[in-house]
């Protein structure tokens, strides 16, 4: 996978800058340290990168969870999120989970757009596109339709899980070293999103018009790495 | 930037099946309400009975425009007020439905039962069996989506008729029995099929059924003993029936738009 071997990447100059602080000249390992070495690794790679936290987006009322950016410039994300939905009218709370992937194609620094930001501590990511699949738990929803139903009778959807798309944009800051805490980098997204139902009712109906299905979200991502 | 996308995007969605109803809640008490305080008495009425919305809305705007043409007291929509019960469904057939210069009522359909959209149903338009009185006529409105529920409720709820059938019989001398799916149809619980046709014999002057679900026109006597089933056609075929009910009897015309 391409996100392991960036943090695989990142890990080893760490390790060799090690090797040398301990003055050794012997930088051969044996087998059972280059196994060692690659297990830590891959369990390493498995640290998130960032936490997010966005509200609405067919996901809940508040979603928080983790992620993690990898590929080539970071243009890849995955994210893991839990979302609560109140309430409100219904019988009870609910909770849904979200399996998200986004793609950012631009980083633009702001230091290029304008002189008077001189240094690189701003970005604009122009866009980015997001696919993600949301579940909701509940005896009320159903992944395909249960046996009491006839063959094909609703056959077209399931109840529990919403396929979702959405684009956005970002602003990120970087947090000067000096300064740094907990995170190196926050940014600040919006979304504009649907999902597969409201895009079906659409193509149903051209008196639902793409507004009508465009949802708003906002929320904040924290990177560690 | 933000009233740019306030103007384009309906704003923060938290879930479809949310449950989080914007606009007018409990519609059917109050328009059954409205209907009673002006047609109680009233010697003839003119009913239009609509079905089956799904997501045709155009053509159900059309319909809309079309009732209001044709000068009827009231309108009972026969179920299937959405396609897949999202919450957002709810408010466009709701919308639509009050562009009507009369008042209405609405019954549950069975895809009106997906995720929590019985929850909607019931919080926008009220309990699943409800009644009212107009021109010395009892309109009972059942909930007959038994397989929505795996047969395990009291669907249809036989204890709900026979309190329909025995209270304010002073108020009314004739019933209609208003339903989404027929009996022998895919959501009736088809075991009590001929306890049903037993039952409405207690219903005092039982004229006729009127169902939806079926998305066509059919008239039948499905028991074969001489009660009418009326079907309510769905919007996308852009047909309905508006039932004229006089002292004598009452008449049933298709209408087309």
């Amino acid at each position: 996978m391409n996100w392991s071997r960036f943090i695989i990447s990142m890990v080893m100059p760490a390790c060799s800058l090690h090797v040398m602080a301990g003055g050794s000249l012997d930088t051969e390992q044996s087998k059972f340290e280059q196994r060692l070495e690659r297990r830590q690794n891959a369990w390493l790679s498995l640290i998130p990168t960032h936490f997010v936290i966005q509200n609405a987006g067919n996901m809940g009322t508040l979603s928080a969870g983790i992620g993690w950016s990898y590929g080539k410039g970071r243009k890849w994300e995955t994210e893991l999120l839990a979302g609560f939905i109140p309430r409100h009218d219904s019988s009870r709370p609910k909770v849904t989970t979200t399996l998200k992937g986004n793609f950012i194609p631009w980083k633009i620094d702001f230091s290029m757009i304008s002189a008077s930001i001189p240094d690189d501590r701003w970005k604009f990511e122009p866009l980015t596109a997001s696919l993600y699949i949301n579940t909701v738990y509940g005896h009320e929803f159903w992944k395909s339709q249960p046996g009491r139903y006839p063959d094909g009778y609703y056959d077209f959807m399931s109840t529990k899980f919403r396929l979702n798309i959405a684009l956005g944009e970002r602003i990120e800051l970087k947090i000067p070293e000096s300064k740094r805490r907990r995170h190196s980098r926050v940014a600040l997204f919006y979304e504009l999103s649907t999902c597969d139902l409201y895009v079906r009712s659409m193509f149903q109906s051209s008196s639902v018009k793409l507004k009508d299905i465009i949802g708003l979200s906002i929320g904040l991502k924290f990177h560690t790495l | 930037m933000s009233a740019l996308l306030q103007s384009s995007c309906s704003g923060f969605e938290a879930h479809p099946y949310d449950v989080n109803i914007k606009g007018a809640t409990g519609i059917n008490a109050r328009q059954t309400a409205a209907i009673e305080k002006a047609f109680a008495d009233k010697d003839e009425l003119r009913i239009a009975f609509i079905s089956d919305t799904h997501l045709w809305i155009g053509d159900a705007r059309d319909q809309v425009d079309d009732v209001n043409r044709r000068n009827v007291d009231f309108v009972v929509h026969c179920g299937d007020l959405t396609d897949t019960a999202t919450e957002k469904e709810f408010e466009w057939s709701r919308d639509v439905l009050m562009g009507l210069n009369c008042p209405f009522v609405a019954l549950i359909g069975n895809h009106d039962f997906l995720g929590t959209g019985n929850q909607t149903y019931e919080v926008m338009y009220g309990p699943c069996d409800f009644s009212f009185i107009a021109g010395r006529v009892k309109f009972i409105c059942l909930n007959t989506n038994a397989t929505e529920y795996d047969y395990l409720a009291a669907v249809p709820n036989f204890d709900f008729m026979e309190k329909q059938f025995t209270s304010d019989t002073d108020r009314f001398d004739r019933t209609i029995v208003v339903m989404h799916a027929a009996p022998y149809s895919d959501q009736f619980n088809n075991n009590v099929c001929k306890a049903f046709r037993r039952y409405l014999d207690f219903a005092p002057g039982l004229m006729c059924c009127i169902y939806g679900h079926d998305h066509n026109d059919t008239i039948s006597d499905i028991y074969g003993d001489g009660l009418m089933f009326y079907a309510i056609d769905c919007a996308k075929h852009r047909n309905y029936r508006i039932m004229t009910i006089t002292k004598e009897g009452y008449e049933l015309e298709q209408i087309h738009y």
